[in-house]
């Protein structure tokens, strides 16, 4: 058992290869759905975890035993139910991360209204594709492969813990290229929570508990991983 | 003897490139209206009219200058006649004729004979010669003989002449071409009429009316008078002749409320049509351009991103009429058509122009048919396809889909690395939703040859704020990622760098040179 959960509201084939992606990670996978359907397919699919319920009973979703950090993930066909759901959730586990999918604008801003954490645009972001494959080639095609599981290379990130030889070191001191990796951005705790991208031309030094986003190939990154720790 | 010399003479035609290649170019010039160049000649050609009519107007009055008559006489038409030339010799293809023949006569073990092709070929060509189009075309060169000064008046065939450059006419004459039963008829009732009254007058008035003294005055007075005009120099002075006049003024006005309601309601019908292809026609004149098939959340979400950036470039096919009028609210360039039928795809300008279809229906099974209907058109239309899921990409691929978009796939790995990444997928979403804090941006050494030679430690990428990710090999256009400092750029390759829009646009600005593309 691990200690924190992913919700994943709603079950249909397209969300087939979300759900066998989660299983793979170390989180209580728990799909919830409304349709008996959907139900009988996810247990055919071999999920385990499947709680089938109304929705739109608040007393049965606090009975879901959710926690702060918990992941709670709105994917319902219904446009309607996902933002009712969204907003139940909100008003139920104010803490808690939701993430949800939306197909146009007006449905990410009433998702956004509800309280979900992140939104999705399924149109969106499949758009700014379409614009990067015209413009951009060959950087849409590393995208693709950066995000693929199959690929060697990829994104990480990474974490400085405490006794790093990382820390108190400055960005600019360090030379990434020795360990064959990439350096994205990262979250330096000590000046913000923000994400801030390594071209943004501010002069940081990493600190422990600062999350470093890298790039490169996965053997690299595993090493440079075991470095950081060092 | 000779049959042979121009038999022969027929094959060194037919497989000569470069005579097939001025042949091309000269039709384009002449006919094709897809030619993006054109648009220049038909420019240049109607300002030649304007102004050998300009002149013909001029020197009715004032004496003009000799270069002007030397300008009008030898430099205009010696262009029309070479373009009366032209047309004939592009109209068909005598070596052509003679190799089919030729082939199709050794095939069934006849004789050849070079008279048949040739007469053919003559004959269709005199046809041609004998279309109203080309008779003007010829007409048009004759006011350049002076000696006869009534020739002079041909000039006028000059404006006729317009016609082929001119689109507008032409489709007000095609659009009174589908009226023409009703026009035919309006026409026949206004003679049987004016003769009819013409008759009338001349026998009620003859010996009356001094100003009607044959029956030509007879039928010139009913013709004016039925067309409302009525200059007043023949009047009726009987009571027949008025009665006469008061039955054909009124028959006139409902003649010509017919005859206006008849084009009016003709240009309301053909009004879509004629918007949709001039639309074609517009985009047709672009080098580069997109063909968006199917309105749906896709490509509204597509367009309200991006529009701006493809200006006039592109034209949304849609079957759906409602879907169609409500892309045109929304200020779109749209028409109803079925993107899937050939002749839809067949009408935009495929040779010449860089095209990009994007295949955006909601049904796989329509995208997938679109695409082959694209490339079976030309393999150099460039599609991108949607598809719901990985096995109806494999199709689309299979179909012949440069590139194939699956919105839930790329929604579900968001989903994925804003649950398993939090910190990586806001980096992630800014550069893929291509963010001023980091973009992803290709330089292309065809377009910045200025790094050409230079290794990417001399760059200095890390001084103007950029990443350097990678480089699309130019040897076999494989991505090499996160390579040495020391690698040197080589001609063709293209270098993947990431930052601010601000540092890539000053890179590109310091190392822009264009050099040659290769193909």
């Amino acid at each position: 058992m691990f200690t924190r959960n992913a919700f994943l509201f709603g079950y249909n084939k397209k969300r087939r290869f979300i759900a066998r992606e989660l299983e793979k990670e170390p989180l209580n996978l728990i799909l919830v759905v409304d349709e008996e359907a959907s139900y009988h397919q996810a247990k055919d699919d071999g999920f385990r975890e499947v709680i089938f319920m109304d929705l739109t009973d608040d007393e049965l979703l606090e009975n879901l035993k959710i926690n702060d950090n918990d992941y709670l993930v709105c994917v319902m066909t219904d446009h309607y139910m996902n933002v009712f759901l969204t907003l139940s959730l909100h008003s139920i586990f104010p803490q808690a991360i939701i993430l949800a999918l939306s197909d146009s604008p007006h449905n990410t801003q009433k998702l956004k209204m509800a309280g979900a954490s992140r939104i999705i645009d399924l149109y969106q972001v499949s758009a700014n594709r379409i614009h990067n494959m015209l413009h951009k080639p060959v950087a849409t095609k590393l995208i693709e492969r950066l995000f693929s599981p199959e690929e060697e290379f990829s994104f990480k990130e990474i974490e400085i813990p405490k006794g790093s030889s990382l820390d108190q070191v400055m960005v600019n001191d360090f030379d990434f290229s020795e360990h064959h990796v990439i350096l994205i951005g990262m979250i330096d705790e000590r000046l913000s929570h923000q994400f801030i991208f390594i071209t943004s031309g501010l002069e940081n030094r990493f600190d422990v508990g600062d999350t470093l986003v890298c790039i490169g190939y996965n053997e690299d990154l595993e090493r440079f991983e075991q470095f950081v720790g060092l | 003897m000779l049959k042979k010399l121009l038999t022969q003479l027929a094959f060194f035609l037919h497989s000569s490139k470069p005579y097939n290649r001025v042949k091309k170019i000269v039709s384009d010039f002449l006919l094709n209206s897809d030619y993006i160049y054109k648009k220049y000649f038909d420019i240049f050609m109607i300002l030649l009219i304007i102004s050998s009519v300009a002149i013909l107007v001029y020197e009715v009055k004032h004496p003009v200058a000799p270069w002007v008559d030397f300008f009008d006489i030898y430099v205009v038409t010696t262009i029309f006649t070479l373009e009366y030339l032209a047309r004939i010799w592009v109209h068909n293809s005598w070596h052509n004729e003679v190799v089919r023949e030729y082939g199709d006569v050794k095939f069934l073990n006849k004789k050849f004979c070079l008279w048949s092709p040739t007469k053919r070929v003559l004959l269709d060509k005199l046809s041609y010669m004998a279309s109203p189009t080309a008779i003007i075309d010829l007409l048009a060169i004759l006011p350049a003989y002076r000696p006869l000064r009534v020739l002079r008046i041909f000039v006028l065939f000059r404006v006729f002449k317009l016609l082929r450059y001119t689109k507008s006419i032409n489709q007000f004459l095609g659009v009174l071409g589908s009226k023409k039963f009703e026009l035919y008829t309006l026409l026949f009732l206004l003679l049987f009429i004016t003769v009819t009254a013409g008759i009338a007058i001349y026998v009620f008035e003859e010996k009356s009316n001094d100003s009607i003294n044959s029956l030509f005055d007879a039928l010139y007075w009913a013709l004016i008078t039925i067309s409302t005009v009525g200059y007043g120099d023949i009047s009726p002075v009987t009571p027949e002749g008025r009665v006469v006049s008061m039955l054909i003024i009124i028959t006139g006005i409902a003649m010509i409320s017919f005859v206006t309601s008849v084009i009016v309601s003709s240009f309301s019908e053909k009004l879509t049509e004629l918007k949709e292809n001039r639309l074609v026609e517009e985009i047709n004149k672009e080098e580069d351009f997109m063909i968006i098939c199917g309105y749906g959340q896709m490509t509204r979400m597509f367009l309200r991103h991006y529009e701006h950036e493809y200006a006039k470039r592109y034209i949304i096919i849609e079957k759906d009429k409602e879907r169609v009028e409500e892309a045109i609210k929304e200020g779109y360039r749209a028409i109803q058509e079925d993107a899937s039928r050939h002749d839809v795809i067949a009408k935009f300008n495929t040779d010449y122009a860089q095209v990009t279809l994007l295949a955006m229906t909601n049904s796989d099974v329509a995208n997938i048919y679109i695409t082959l209907n694209a490339k079976a058109i030309s393999r150099n239309i460039r599609v991108i396809s949607r598809a719901s899921s990985e096995r109806i990409a494999k199709k689309s691929r299979l179909a012949g889909a440069d590139s194939v978009v699956m919105p839930s796939l790329i929604a579900n790995r968001m989903l994925f690395t804003a649950i398993t990444q939090p910190v990586m997928y806001k980096a992630v979403y800014a550069i893929l939703t291509g963010q001023h804090l980091a973009q992803l941006d290709e330089v292309n050494t065809v377009y910045h040859q200025k790094i050409v030679g230079k290794s990417i430690k001399e760059l200095r990428l890390k001084e103007q704020k950029l990443l350097s990710i990678g480089y699309e090999s130019c040897k076999n256009r494989t991505f090499v990622f996160n390579p040495s400092l020391d690698y040197v750029i080589e001609e063709g390759d293209i270098l993947l760098l990431m930052g601010r829009q601000m540092s890539i646009n000053h890179f590109k600005e310091t190392y822009k040179e264009i050099g040659y593309v290769h193909t």
